[in-house]
């Protein structure tokens, strides 16, 4: 039952008395799992309506006798059949119990983001100008709405005037505030979200009900998915098994009947049927596609549909920004490199001087370089300088001082025409750092060369592992960036990227995406910016950022709410947890039959002498045996609810060594077990006085 | 259990077919893959002629439903003219004995077996086939339907390789497997057996002066050509109705050997045929590795089975030659068991031996190789049979490594599953249910012997029947019309439904885009992707038939190792 505690660590309110609700929560799974006996649903799923159908048929033996005069007749024992019922119904059981419990964990996911939206009202702002309140719920597309400090985002939009604070927390449970504002790359918001400080004028993206929120609490509580294809061949593969093990009893009980070789009972057959259909796999095959999703939802992604999950798992290629992925996504200075007789605390103090009232990234860490190595800046007064901000058309920025001297940086060849030449030795040291995919920047006072700085573009910690994990699993990465070659050749060697696209254009991804798709590859890409959308939407999975523009975020088939580019990796995982999930429950529920088998045709054929070297497990008691393994076939649906839920483990390594593996746990595993659990349960029903010996 | 001679034997004649069969596969890629051969100038004016006389394009390329519909009007063209020859043979020429035409279930039931290369003979071929029905009938129909078979593989391989949808074409496929493999393949070994003492006349009768005076007519006719096309086209209908337990259609140990290399001529060939197709020529190991494990293991089975009986251990009678009891007293006894078991296993059905008289182990070990079907399985849909299994296999293991299934960069998915599900069920579906509508009657009415035994042989009838092999278990009252019926058409179901599903697939394979392999890909050619699939088949094939297999020879009593 570990499955009615969900944690919802994002949710708003979440303090509020979880114990009662899980508590509510055990309620609502058993209510399901009883209302799921209706035949409605339970025709949904053959293999376990087969289970269904027989039930009521073993049943009414159990209740009515009378009405099968030919059953009464051969030796008929009408506590066995009232056991054999009694646990069919617990096997049926076990399955609307999986899938309750499953539905229980989608619902409880869907209710915490509902609560985030509920009773939310906005401000409208109707064309005369004028303001009203109106439910969130009322809002369209393309309305504009004013919302200020301290109120909440009533739904997905587009910043149309202001800027703010915004607290994304209950969204992506990040604690950190985020600006949004009107222009650039930086202006949607989510719905639910809160104001902490200015105002917004927001144009409204979703219409109600199909905001991000309302896509994810549909998805992971629909009760009709759309199945993958890979879920629709396994259940065909299912059926079918299933419908050949029922032609298989049913001529079985004929040629019992005609030929009087061996026992005709029909509750033993009935228990055979049961026993060899791949119940488990059936019974949790809906559990298993509902928590994919579940757990996709937990790990702060929204998915538009559940096939995305999937096509996740299935990646041949990936396609990655350098910046914000790859690299923290600032260059930043890691060494001063003097002109020739030029001391080094005179460049250093030009980079410093040139960089200090500089708010971008670059700017601060040469500033911060400089004055790690000890250079102290004169004071100065900030309204007494001149900022000169970099302009393409300069290609250099810098600060005028007081007295009229200019401290520049920039790009070599616009310093070089600035002073009239560079010294060779200088340039020399330059292109060595660039040929190592660096940036070397040129210092400049007045129109004299001072010196070097040379930045460097940090890859992430981690990331290295991380992309060679992909390489294990067989995805390729491109890393696509709009630095020269050789800036990106070092940062693709030294974070094991497989290839990259340098002086990449806008249009570049979407030329990549295409193809890669030409070849038959699957292909996924993450992305945050407009220019990136129609590669999101062209790509098998578009995982686009929630700090992104809306356009993006609408290209994608998935927006992770917290941003995070690295995080594709665990939906891949998931969407490969779901498949190994799914072939691991198949292959112990066929490789279980075995071992079925052993227990339970010893018990039809219990009077021939020649047949009992089948009784490999020496179950003395024919009925008891069946009842064994019947048992042991339902009390498996519940053992492996967990591993439905959770998925089967994962690690990252070769296709052959993941098949080996899982066949030795699964398909050795599940030979092996059965073997011994229906020993022992056979012992244990003896033991309770079930069944002598 | 096996002196060394005999070891030395055994491997020999195994080590020769496999050689043979591996060059046949290479020439047969060549054949099927338009590429050029050093028999073009002989065979390509024949085959230009050919295609004028039927009125076809032999180069434009067809969707999987025109094969199949091609496929199965040729078949059933073939059928109907079979029957009406079998039917009219009393008043057909080339009849030396006077024998009548055949019952029209009879006629039926023959011209099915002989059309789906299957050749269940509910009738004796000396007394109730005239030499025009053997000929111009039955022996045409043998050449066909071999022809089909391999022609319906090399259709579902090219689905691994295409990117059209296309998947061949018929009439080329047919012909060419006719006049550049079939016809020179038989007529070298009609004279390897003409040479090692096979006769070969239109007569149809020797004429035998007797010592005690008077005189014997001896059935004969123009055994070497069928023998040799029953035997390669893993046909294993009889011209005699000892079939090659007859000493003019298996004189000598010799003719043994080479009738016993012959059926692994194209039963083993595909795996290296199907490598080569798909253009990765390692990919027949992983195959040839799990029919050689599900063979052997099945051949030192039915060796340990024959060697001796437990039964009649305590009856002083030496058995130091093994279980000679239905076995041909010409041949030693690991002659006629490796025969009998690359001739069930190679769904051939032809026999040296009485099956009724075997070892109820032995009987089992059988029954096995024919509820496999693949292992080799008969000329093409046996490997057909094995890759639909290998699909499967991938299936259930892909999603096991974390990615939608797909082999030699096709996705597996419901398109190809769906067909390979009507294939697995078909066969327990035609063995079963007829065996339970058969035995309904009483087992007494069917066959001989105590129950178990009478069970093993009706299991037998439909199995053989169902898997297109053709050996018959007797002694079983088969020619009535419920039997000749009912085998009809377990035979032709048995035949077409997974044809048509091979067809089907590569179809479906062919529609695909193949995608290009990463680490990530299952790898196939490995030992462990063997021993999957070979646990694979086993078990589901066990699933499927445990219960009869106990009910039949189990229960009779079988003496394990």
């Amino acid at each position: 039952m570990s499955g009615a505690t969900v944690s919802r660590p994002h949710a708003i309110g979440a303090t509020v008395s979880v114990r009662r609700e899980s508590h509510t929560r055990i309620g609502l799974v058993l209510t399901r799992s009883i209302a799921k006996f209706d035949p409605r649903q339970q025709v949904r799923n053959p293999v376990i309506f087969i289970v269904y159908i027989f039930t009521m048929f073993t049943a009414a033996v159990a209740l009515y006798p009378p009405i099968f005069p030919d059953i009464v007749r051969h030796g008929f024992h009408r506590a066995y059949y009232i056991d054999v019922t009694l646990i069919l119904l617990a096997t049926v059981w076990f399955a609307n119990l999986a899938e309750a419990i499953a539905e229980a964990q989608a619902k409880a996911q869907a209710d915490s983001l509902r609560e985030v939206r509920s009773g939310l009202r906005a401000r409208q702002i109707l064309p005369d100008g004028k303001r009203r309140w109106v439910a969130a719920t009322q809002l369209h597309r393309g309305d504009l709405v004013e919302v200020r400090a301290a109120e909440t985002i009533p739904l997905d939009g587009d910043v149309a005037k202001g800027g703010a604070l915004i607290d994304e927390s209950m969204m992506t449970g990040e604690s950190a505030a985020v600006v949004r504002e009107s222009g650039g790359d930086r202006t949607s918001v989510l719905g639910g979200s809160k104001v902490l400080d200015g105002s917004l004028e927001l144009r409204i993206t979703a219409e109600p009900g199909t905001s991000f929120l309302d896509r994810m609490i549909q998805l992971v509580e629909a009760t009709s998915r759309d199945k993958s294809p890979n879920e629709i061949a396994l259940t065909l593969v299912l059926n079918a098994l299933t419908l050949a093990l029922l032609v298989v009893i049913v001529t079985l009980a004929y040629l019992l009947g005609y030929t009087g070789i061996g026992t005709l009972d029909l509750a033993t057959l009935v228990a055979m049927l049961v026993c060899l259909v791949p119940t488990t796999i059936g019974g949790l095959l809906s559990a298993v596609g509902i928590s994919g999703v579940t757990r996709v939802a937990k790990a702060n992604v929204v998915c538009k549909s559940g096939k995305a999950i999937e096509a996740a798992g299935d990646l041949d290629v990936l396609i990655l920004d350098k910046t914000g992925t790859i690299t923290v996504g600032n260059r930043l200075a890691v060494q001063f490199v003097a002109a020739p007789g030029v001391d080094a605390e005179t460049a250093q103090l030009t980079g410093l001087l040139a960089s200090l009232f500089d708010e971008t990234p670059e700017g601060r860490s040469i500033a911060r370089l400089a004055t790690l190595r000890g250079t102290r800046s004169p004071k100065l007064n900030v309204n007494e300088c001149k900022i000169l901000p970099f302009s393409t058309a300069r290609r250099m920025s810098g600060l005028v001082l007081p007295d009229g001297t200019e401290m520049m940086k920039g790009s070599i060849s616009a310093v070089s025409a600035l002073a009239g030449g560079f010294p060779e030795e200088l340039r020399k040291t330059a292109d060595a750092a660039s040929l190592k995919g660096m940036t070397p920047l040129a210092l400049a006072r007045q129109n004299q060369v001072m010196g070097l700085v040379i930045l460097k573009d940090v890859v992430k910690p981690g990331i290295g592992q991380r992309l060679q994990e992909l390489k294990t699993m067989g995805i390729r990465t491109i890393m696509c960036t709009g630095d020269n070659r050789l800036t990106a050749l070092s940062i693709a060697r030294e974070s094991n990227v497989d290839e990259f696209v340098a002086e990449a254009k806008p249009e570049t991804k979407l030329r990549l995406v295409a193809i890669e798709k030409s070849h038959g590859r699957l292909v996924a890409m993450t992305g945050d910016g407009t220019n990136d959308a129609p590669a999101l939407a062209r790509a098998d999975v578009g995982f686009a950022m929630n700090s992104g523009t809306s356009a993006a975020k609408e290209a994608g088939n998935m927006v992770d709410l917290d941003s995070d580019p690295t995080k594709i990796i665990d939906v891949i995982s998931i969407g490969k947890q779901l498949l190994i999930t799914r072939g691991a429950l198949t292959t112990f529920s066929i490789t279980n039959d075995v071992a079925k088998y052993f227990a339970v045709i010893p018990a039809i054929f219990i009077g021939i002498p020649t047949l009992v070297f089948l009784n490999v497990l020496q179950l003395g008691n024919p009925q008891t045996a069946v009842l064994a393994t019947l048992l042991f076939n339902a009390l498996m649906i519940p053992m492996l609810i967990p591993l439905a839920l959770v998925g089967a483990s994962f690690r990252p390594m070769a296709a052959v060594d993941l098949l080996r593996r899982n066949l030795l746990l699964y398909g050795l595993g599940g030979l092996v077990s059965a073997f011994i659990g229906i020993k022992l349960l056979y012992i244990l029903l003896v033991w309770l006085g079930l069944g002598s010996p | 259990m096996l002196a060394s001679s005999t070891l030395a034997d055994v491997l020999f004649t195994l080590g020769l077919g496999l050689l043979l069969a591996r060059w046949l596969g290479m020439y047969m890629s060549r054949l099927f893959q338009g590429r050029p051969t050093v028999v073009d100038p002989v065979f390509d004016p024949i085959d230009r002629a050919i295609y004028r006389i039927l009125g076809v394009d032999p180069r434009r390329p067809m969707g999987w439903k025109e094969y199949a519909g091609c496929l199965v009007l040729t078949n059933a063209l073939a059928l109907v003219f079979v029957f009406l020859v079998l039917f009219y043979q009393g008043q057909l020429p080339l009849n030396f004995w006077h024998v009548p035409g055949m019952t029209w279930d009879l006629a039926f039931h023959t011209a099915s077996a002989f059309t789906t290369n299957t050749d269940y003979q509910h009738y004796a071929p000396e007394t109730q086939a005239s030499l025009f029905s053997a000929l111009l009938g039955l022996q045409t129909l043998m050449f066909l339907s071999a022809a089909s078979g391999i022609a319906v593989l090399v259709a579902f391989i090219r689905g691994f390789v295409r990117k059209d949808g296309m998947v061949g074409n018929f009439w080329s496929d047919i012909v060419r497997t006719l006049t550049r493999l079939l016809v020179p393949l038989a007529a070298i070994g009609a004279l390897v057996l003409l040479f090692a003492g096979v006769p070969e006349t239109l007569a149809q009768s020797a004429h035998n002066a007797l010592l005690g005076g008077g005189f014997q007519l001896i059935p004969t006719g123009p055994v070497a050509s069928w023998d040799s096309i029953e035997m390669i086209g893993t046909n294993g209908g009889g011209y005699f109705a000892a079939n090659a337990g007859h000493p003019l259609q298996n004189p000598t140990a010799f003719t043994n050997m080479i009738e016993i290399v012959m059926m692994m001529l194209l039963t083993f060939a595909p795996p290296f045929m199907f490598g080569r197709m798909v253009r990765r020529p390692n990919e027949a190991y992983p195959y040839l590795g799990a029919i050689i494990v599900l063979f052997v293991v099945a051949l030192l089975l039915l060796f340990y089975f024959e060697a001796s009986n437990p039964y009649v251990s305590g009856l002083n009678v030496s058995q130091s030659h093994g279980y000679l009891v239905g076995a041909e007293s010409r041949f030693t006894i690991s002659e006629s068991v490796l025969f009998q078991g690359i001739s069930v296993y190679g769904n051939v059905g032809a026999t040296s031996m009485s099956l009724g008289s075997l070892t109820p182990g032995a009987q089992s070990v059988l029954l096995w190789g024919m509820f496999l079907q693949c292992a080799p399985g008969g000329e093409g849909t046996g490997f057909g049979m094995l890759l639909i299994n290998a699909l499967l296999a991938i299936f259930v293991g892909g999603l096991m490594v974390g990615r939608t299934p797909e082999y030699l960069g096709k996705k597996i998915g419901p398109d190809q599953i769906k067909w390979a599900i009507v294939t697995l069920l078909s066969h327990p579906l035609l063995i079963l249910v007829p065996l339970a509508i058969a035995v309904a009657g009483g087992l007494e009415q069917v066959a001989a012997g105590p129950g178990s035994h009478a069970f093993t042989i009706a299991l037998y009838e439909f199995t053989s029947e169902s898997a297109n092999n053709g050996s018959g278990m007797g002694p079983i009252n088969d020619n009535t019309q419920y039997f000749n019926v009912a085998g009809g058409l377990v035979m032709l179901l048995g035949r077409y439904v997974p044809m048509v599903a091979m067809l089907a697939i590569g179809g479906a394979l062919a529609r695909q885009p193949a995608i290009p392999p990463s680490t990530g890909t299952l790898r196939t050619s490995s030992v462990t992707f063997t021993l999957f699939l070979v646990g694979f088949v086993v078990i589901v094939t066990g699933l499927l038939f445990f219960p009869v297999l106990a009910m039949g020879p189990w229960a009779q009593g079988v003496n394990w190792p």
